[in-house]
Order: C-alpha cells, then sequence, then structure tokens
C-alpha cells in the first residue's frame, strides 16, 4: 500500500505499527495501529490493529489485545513497530523477547537489591534533604 | 454413535428474569477441543455406553419434553403494537398451525450437556529473566475475526516471567470484554450464589434461571454444571416437574434424573397427568441407559413392551413401587 501518489512531499515514508494515546485525564488508553509514520500520532490511521490499557483492573492484569493475523500482513508489507510496539510483542510470544525489556528487568532487579542492602545509608540520605529544606 | 462435534449455539436475549424473548440465530462453532464421545465406547458387559447426544437418547428425551403449543408462546412482554387480525381458510390455518409446531420445535432444541472441562495448565515459556519487572499481569488477547472462540490464543505474562496459556475463566472474561454476547455479563450476576438460588426456588423461576445460566455460562464450566444439579435437585425434591415441561431444559433434567437413577418421582407424576406414553419411554430409556440394572435385565428376558415395561421397572427397580402399582391400575380402570 502506497501513499497517495499526490503527496508531492512525502517520499520514502513507511508504515509504522505503533501506539496511539487516547482516553481522559489521567486515564490513558492506547490502540495499536498501523498508520503513515509522518502521520500525527493520533490522527487517521490505516487500521487498527489492536488495544493496550496500561492500568490493571480488579484482577491486576493489565489488558492487550492482538489482531495476530493483521500484524503479520502489515509486518509482511514492510512495516516498521516502535520500541513499546516491540516490547509488548516480545512479552507475548509472537516476537522473541526486546533486549531493552531483559536490561530493564535486570537494571530494575539490581536497584532492588541496592535498596534492600543500604537501608541506612538512603535514611541518612533523605534526613539531609530534609534538614537542607528547612534551613532553606 | 456419536454426534459429531458441532454445537449449535442459540442468542438468547434476557433482559431480567420476568422478561425472557427468544430469538433464534444458528452460529455454527467448531468445537474442535470439546468431544462428545467418552474414552470408551463400550459400557459394561459389552453394552454401548449411551450418550447425551446419541439419536435414541435424544429421540426419547424430545418426546417426553412434550411439545405445548400454549406454553411455548406465551405472551411475553413486548412494546405494545395493535393486534394483527388474519382472515384464513382452513387450509390456510393449517399451515399456519403447523409452522408454529415447526417454530416450538427449534424453540424446545435441547440445550448441550457436556462433559465438564478440564483446567488448563499449559506453560508455553518461563523467562526467569523478567521477574520482578511489573507488578501485574499482561493478557494477550488475539482478535482477529475468523477465529473460533475456543481455538483463540488468549496468553498471560505472569510478573514472575512465565507465559502461560489463559485460565477458562480468564478466558471466557476476555472474549466477553472484545466480543461481547448479549445476555452476558462479565462477572457472574450474584443470583448464581447459593443462598439467593432458594429464593428463586421459592418463587419457582427455574425456567427463567436455567436460561439466564445458559446465556452466563459455558455448558462444559463447573458453574453451568453447578446450577443446572442444584436446580434439578430442588425440582425432584419438591416435585415441580411440571414446570420445565414444554421446554428446553426438560431433556437435561430428566438426562440428569437418569443418570443418578431417581426417575421415581419423575415417573409417578407422569401417571398422574396420564402421560403413559412419556412414562414408558422414560422407563426405557432408564433401561437403555443402565442396561446392567435388574429392570433391565428382566425386559429383556420378558421382552416386555408398553405397560409390562413399567410393571418390570416397579417391581425390579424403584423405591416407591406402590406408588407406581396403584397408579397404573387407576390408568387400567379409566380405560
Amino acid at each position: 500500500m502506497k501513499a497517495s501518489a499526490l503527496l508531492k512531499r512525502y517520499h520514502g515514508g513507511f508504515v509504522v505499527i505503533r501506539l496511539a494515546l487516547g482516553g481522559c485525564t489521567n486515564r490513558p488508553f492506547y490502540r495499536i495501529v498501523a498508520a503513515f509514520n509522518k502521520r500525527a500520532r493520533d490522527s487517521k490511521y490505516i487500521e487498527q490493529l489492536g488495544t493496550y490499557d496500561p492500568l490493571p483492573n480488579k484482577y491486576n492484569e493489565k489488558l492487550v489485545s492482538l489482531n495476530y493475523g493483521r500484524i503479520k500482513y502489515w509486518i509482511g508489507c514492510g512495516a516498521h513497530t516502535t520500541k513499546p510496539v516491540a516490547k509488548l510483542l516480545g512479552l507475548s510470544g509472537f516476537f522473541p523477547l526486546h533486549p531493552m525489556t531483559v536490561t530493564e528487568a535486570e537494571r530494575k532487579r539490581k536497584r532492588a537489591e541496592l535498596m534492600k542492602a543500604q537501608p541506612d545509608g538512603d535514611r541518612a540520605e533523605e534526613e539531609e534533604q530534609d534538614k537542607k529544606e528547612q534551613e532553606a | 454413535m456419536a454426534a459429531p462435534g458441532m454445537v449449535h449455539w442459540v442468542r438468547i436475549w434476557s433482559s431480567c428474569l420476568k422478561n425472557v424473548q427468544r430469538q433464534g440465530s444458528g452460529r455454527v462453532v467448531c468445537a474442535s477441543r470439546v468431544s462428545y464421545s467418552s474414552s470408551s465406547d463400550t459400557g459394561e458387559g459389552g453394552f454401548p455406553k449411551m450418550q447425551f447426544a446419541d439419536e435414541k437418547v435424544q429421540d426419547i428425551l424430545t418426546q417426553i419434553t412434550g411439545l405445548d403449543l400454549q406454553k411455548v408462546f406465551r405472551p411475553v412482554k413486548e412494546e405494545l403494537k395493535p393486534p394483527a387480525y388474519k382472515l384464513m381458510t382452513d387450509a390456510q390455518l393449517q399451515e399456519a398451525n403447523s409452522r408454529a409446531v415447526e417454530e416450538a420445535r427449534r424453540r424446545l432444541k435441547m440445550t448441550p450437556v457436556l462433559p465438564e472441562r478440564k483446567p488448563i495448565q499449559d506453560i508455553l515459556a518461563h523467562d526467569k529473566v523478567l521477574a520482578g519487572m511489573e507488578t501485574a499481569k499482561y493478557v494477550f488477547t488475539d482478535i482477529t475475526f475468523e477465529t473460533p472462540h475456543r481455538q483463540r490464543f488468549v496468553v498471560v505474562r505472569e510478573p514472575d516471567g512465565c507465559l502461560r496459556k489463559a485460565s477458562w475463566e480468564e478466558r471466557d472474561r476476555m472474549i466477553q470484554v472484545y466480543f461481547p454476547k448479549h445476555g452476558r455479563k462479565i462477572t457472574p450476576p450474584p443470583i448464581f450464589q447459593e443462598a439467593n438460588l432458594k429464593n428463586v426456588y421459592r418463587q419457582d423461576q427455574h425456567e427463567a434461571l436455567l436460561d439466564l445460566c445458559l446465556a452466563q455460562f459455558e455448558p462444559d464450566s463447573a458453574e453451568y454444571k453447578k446450577v443446572h444439579r442444584l436446580t434439578y435437585e430442588d425440582i425432584e425434591k419438591q416435585g415441580k416437574y411440571n414446570l420445565l415441561r414444554s421446554t428446553r431444559h426438560f431433556g437435561g433434567m430428566a438426562w440428569h434424573l437418569v443418570m443418578s437413577r431417581n426417575v421415581d418421582g419423575l415417573l409417578v407424576d407422569m401417571l398422574q397427568r396420564d402421560l403413559v406414553h412419556d412414562a414408558v419411554s422414560l422407563v426405557s430409556l432408564f433401561n437403555l441407559v443402565h442396561p446392567q440394572s435388574e429392570s433391565a435385565e428382566e425386559a429383556r428376558k420378558l421382552n416386555a413392551k408398553g405397560l409390562d415395561l413399567l410393571k418390570v421397572y416397579a417391581k425390579e427397580e424403584s423405591q416407591r413401587a406402590g406408588y407406581i402399582e396403584l397408579a397404573l391400575q387407576a390408568h387400567q380402570r379409566t380405560f
């Protein structure tokens, strides 16, 4: 599928599968969407391929719907995926795990271990910060 | 012997208990994971093991369900329309009648009785590197329109990095979120809790409750079977068999009673209402399903037919033999 032949300022564009933001204030909701890459994030897209709800529901689940058939078609047409979409597809098992997912998991684990290993050091830092705020 | 593995879904519009309006629109779903036939086709003693979907069983059950047109087409709360009067010849009236009978037969199509579904425990992958990254699970649903719901992929990524197939309850919930079925709620309504069921039974609303249950749950789920079992037991305890007669649920009830060998109450009720043919077919169904029981063996020995079957059953198997014999004598005196 190509952009319209009349568009003279859009060359070398491509289709992306990305997240389009919707929802309300303090309540994001993403649609997984195939769109031309130069289009605005929330504007006219070619096809909706799924949804992603980043806030967990009462069963502590984040719901993601993916139309695997159509995603396969668009990737077959040469669509690119953005990083968050690639991460979601990796988590679902459709793509291999994204390397940044693994890296972030390791970073988080290291930070968690540091916090556990030096609780007193952190508390001392917090007390210093409080004193400075009182003086200022 | 077993019917092919196809389930016909009928969409039921039930807004509240009292207003139940049935509309048929067949949607055939390939239930490739659900198989009707049990693992062994021959039961004890070389006799074929009878399943709910067998032709003989279905014939007997349709026959004892009856076809009361007045009950099937009883007035249902609808939008007010002025009544339509038609002038018909006798032939046209007969044709309209036969069409009504066809429609009633379609509405009385029996609810499915399937073996209980086994829990899903497949793990697709376990990536320990992801442990501790998230606090919430991710549930991925495949929303391809053409796939049948039973073959849809619903997959859960746990916070500890395990990628597993979703359990039946999660699957039903997700499919209801993305492909909502009319009359089904995401969380089952509180009427299906045991305390509320008792209220329903007190108000004689068994049929409406079973319609709601059919709309809400899948036929092979544990809750569906539990609600049906409790309803049938309550009907059997109170003897309110007529509530379900000429509805789609009568066949299921008769099957449940025959499988649990509690046929006496239903038999007595049939004889009291002068439905001797139905009583005979019920006993023949019992003999079909339990070919090793004493009444079945006696019947085969004596080659009993008709009322003799009832007498054999009364003598051998029933606990209320006196009742049945009294009712038989009363029936024979009137004819």
